[in-house]
């Protein structure tokens, strides 16, 4: 029962390491994600002013630039500072785990939580303002056109893949009527691996005419009128061997 | 050295464990100053680092979240196994039944998907990235958890997992989705049909205790029954232990089932339980205990006390072990739930049941929530019911219950719930002989008492049913036939009326039929026989004969026939 499970590393919890989860706003991780090198993204300050910690994060210059679609380019800057708030993590115990492609493992308990906020300054109301409006766009738009479409359906003799169809009906001509040892063959092998076919799949397999494998197949088949599987022909009792599997239809044939 | 003055300043003031953590690796750590810059001011100092947000890609952080109060504490686990629960891949991934030859159609597959695009039917793919965790600590003993995605988590705002690693930098990654993950009970539980049955039944049933018990019980049996009974002697033993030892005690509930399993315990309850886990043991061992045994225990609930007031019912007990609970409970204190209820379970363990006691308890227990059957037609019912079975000893139990029945209201329930079918004769041979020579011999004497009252009964009915009727001459023959049974008491009554405030004579009924015509109706209603002193019979009886001997006039009013003097 348990051998499916993977076995949970817990080598990293042992040590009782500590972490802390933080939320972080969207923007702030876009720009981190833009984060070059070796992902250093900026200073984390700590410090404790009259017995309160104050956590502090501030982003590096070169991630401040914003970049919004739209034409202003790096005229809005994100906010440098971000003093975190810390919370408790109280009616919950986090713990963290990592999952790779092949193995799990216990990373480590939550202790702190906190959250990354921007210090309010004009560049951060404007940036927000940025994104309002883009939120807010609609997602299709309606267009007045001064033209009119006329490159689409325009009016043709014959559609090229009309044209095409019939000459690949005349190549194939009329089906001709094979053998019917072969015919037989060909149902028995089909009939082996489903049981219940329409008529014109089996005249597309087949490729015989439809009236010479109707006869063909009242011999051997039956046809389902009603039932779950219905309008379908499917081979006599006599000639169907499905658990057993494979058998030699040759002889059951006449 | 002066750094380290300041971090023990730090450690000093902040009792945060993290800061802790932190710092105790920027002690330990090498080329802690080269990360670090200490801004020194007076007031406060602060201390910098860098956050790093790797670029590698390959490992996807998760939140396993845990409720406070299921104190959960990853240290302590030795052992963990986490794998997706993927019970849910039947529901959402269509499987396929059979691909190939017997019972498939060609082409089966494009149809059907066809089909459901022209009805837009869209169907959530199963994702397993989705799937909710399942999560084993410390092996099998261990605990077991559900881990659910929680949606939403990465929409609107990104959670990092800041770690601080060997250099004293911060680490921050991603957050990829967070699983809430809650204890699995290894307990059993009720099933939702069964909580509803047991809610239905919430108001009589005060031994909680055995509702679980039934239930395992229950289930023991039907595992019997698919089993073969011989392969599972030695089994049974080992399974039921297991069971009682994979029992987690959750509560108080879960904890005395457990005790009352176990064979080892030390209190009261569990020596009756010790006997009664012994006998279970027993005849399991002899035959199959059939589902007869939770309707047994079902008989033993406990029932308030005005729920069967006017209710003469007898109950069939066949099986004299009933009775003479019965006859004990009288004498015992009726107070205890649940070493009565262990009592019970004990006595009726040791009977050995057919299959028809479940509808005969089904009967029954319809009988007993109809509530008010006259005792008669409850009699009759329950003669029926014995007619079926071959125990003669059977229906001296029948009478004999129904008698005392009448002593003991109360014990209904148990009675009812010992009282079986043809089990009788069998279970008699597995117990010494005492109970029925104390059943023979009570029932003689109860038998009698039981005639008695239903000839009482008879006789009341009887004519109570006619006098509405109010004709003369079936009123003669009814006092002549009546009175030739109880003509003592009238006249005696006549005699002597004993404190009552209104006389049935003559006279009185000549007063009331001058002032107004009155029906039979009203003139017995006159004469009440609680004011009489006389019985009802009886004040009919006398009624009757001063009607004779006055002879007053007859008038249809209203289409009854009213009665009246004139002076």
């Amino acid at each position: 029962m348990s051998d499916k499970g993977q076995d949970v590393d817990l080598t990293r919890a042992k040590q009782n390491t500590g972490v802390w989860l933080v939320k972080v706003p969207k923007y702030l991780s876009q720009q981190w994600a833009k984060a070059s090198g070796r992902g250093e993204v900026g200073k984390l300050k700590i410090g404790k002013a009259q017995g309160k910690t104050a956590v502090s994060f501030s982003l590096n210059e070169e991630l401040t630039v914003v970049h919004c679609s739209g034409e202003k380019v790096s005229s809005v800057r994100s906010p440098r500072e971000h003093p975190f708030t810390i919370q408790t993590v109280g009616g919950q115990s986090l713990a963290v785990f990592t999952e790779t492609s092949d193995k799990l493992a216990l990373e480590g308990m939550v202790v702190q939580r906190a959250e990354c906020r921007p210090a309010v300054t004009e560049s951060y109301m404007k940036l927000k303002k940025l994104q309002i409006e883009e939120s807010t766009k609609p997602l299709r738009l309606s267009q007045k056109l001064e033209k009119a479409v006329t490159t689409n359906y325009k009016p043709v003799s014959n559609h090229s893949h009309n044209v095409e169809y019939e000459k690949k009906k005349k190549e194939e001509g009329k089906r001709a009527r094979a053998d019917k040892q072969k015919v037989l063959e060909m149902l028995f092998s089909a009939f082996e691996k489903h049981q219940y076919y329409n008529i014109r799949d089996l005249v597309d397999i087949t490729k015989q005419p439809v009236i010479y494998l109707k006869e063909i197949l009242r011999e051997i088949g039956v046809y389902n009128s009603r039932g779950p599987h219905k309008s379908t022909w499917e081979l006599k009792p006599e000639y169907r061997h499905y658990e057993e599997g494979q058998e030699d239809e040759e002889e059951k044939m006449e | 050295m002066r750094q380290q003055t300041k971090e023990e300043e730090f450690l000093d003031a902040n009792g945060a464990s993290c800061f802790r953590l932190l710092l105790n690796f920027v002690i330990n750590g090498t080329s802690c100053s080269a990360v670090m810059t200490s801004l020194g001011s007076s007031s406060s100092s602060t201390t910098e680092y860098v956050v790093r947000v790797p670029k590698n890609t390959s490992k996807k952080y998760n939140i396993m979240a845990f409720n406070a109060g299921d104190k959960v504490s990853c240290s302590t686990w030795t052992q963990a196994r986490m794998e997706r629960d993927m019970s849910n891949r039947r529901i959402y991934g269509e499987e396929e039944t059979q691909e190939g030859a017997a019972g498939s159609e060609f082409g089966k597959k494009q149809r059907e998907e066809a089909r459901r695009k022209k009805y837009g039917i869209v169907t959530k793919e199963f994702k397993v990235e989705d799937q909710p965790w399942i999560l084993k600590v410390n092996g099998k003993a261990g605990r077991r958890f559900k881990g659910l995605k929680k949606g939403g988590v990465t929409e609107n705002a990104s959670y990092y997992i800041f770690t601080q690693s060997a250099d004293g930098a911060f680490e921050a990654f991603p957050v990829h989705s967070w699983y809430n993950f809650t204890p699995q009970a290894k307990h059993r539980t009720l099933t939702a049909e069964e909580a509803e049955e047991e809610w239905g039944r919430r108001n009589k049933v005060v031994n909680h205790f055995s509702i679980m018990l039934q239930r395992r019980l229950r289930g023991q049996e039907r595992g019997e029954e698919e089993e073969e009974e011989g392969e599972k002697g030695g089994k049974k033993k080992k399974k039921k232990e297991g069971r009682g030892g994979d029992l987690r005690i959750h509560d108080l509930e879960d904890d005395l089932e457990m005790s009352s399993d176990e064979s080892d315990g030390s209190n009261g309850d569990d020596d009756e339980a010790k006997s009664k886990a012994k006998k279970e043991k027993g005849p399991k061992g002899k035959g199959k205990k059939k589902k007869k045994k939770d309707s047994d225990l079902e008989g033993f609930e406990d029932s308030d006390d005005g729920d069967f007031e006017g209710l003469e019912v007898d109950y069939m007990s066949d099986e004299s072990s009933s009775e003479e609970e019965q006859q004990e409970k009288t004498k015992h204190n009726k107070g205890e739930d649940v070493p009565k209820g262990i009592d019970e379970m004990s006595e009726s363990e040791e009977e050995s049941e057919e299959e028809n006691k479940n509808e005969e308890d089904g009967k029954e227990e319809e009988e007993e929530e109809d509530g008010k059957k006259t005792p008669v037609q409850v009699e009759k019912k329950k003669k029926k019911d014995s007619s079926g079975e071959s125990d003669s000893s059977e229906d001296s139990d029948i009478e004999g219950e129904a008698a005392s029945a009448l002593f003991m209201k109360k014990r209904t329930p148990p009675k009812r719930g010992g009282g079986r079918g043809s089990a009788g004769s069998s279970r008699t041979g597995s117990r010494p002989g005492t109970p029925s020579i104390d059943n023979a011999a009570t029932s003689n004497t109860l038998r009698a008492a039981a005639n008695k009252l239903e000839q009482g009964k008879r006789q009341t009915t009887v004519p109570s049913t006619e006098t509405p009727a109010a004709k003369r001459l079936k009123m003669e023959p009814s006092p002549q036939s009546s009175s030739g049974k109880s003509t003592p008491q009238p006249v005696s009554g006549k005699s002597t009326p004993s404190s009552s405030d209104v006389l049935l004579t003559e006279d009185a009924v000549r007063r009331y039929l001058i002032r107004k015509p009155m029906t039979t109706k009203d003139l017995l209603k006159k004469f009440q026989t609680k004011r009489t002193g006389l019985s009802s019979e009886q004040t009919v009886n006398v009624l009757a004969q001063i009607l004779k001997r006055l002879n007053p006039e007859r008038k249809n009013i209203n289409d009854k026939m009213h009665f009246y003097l004139t002076e």
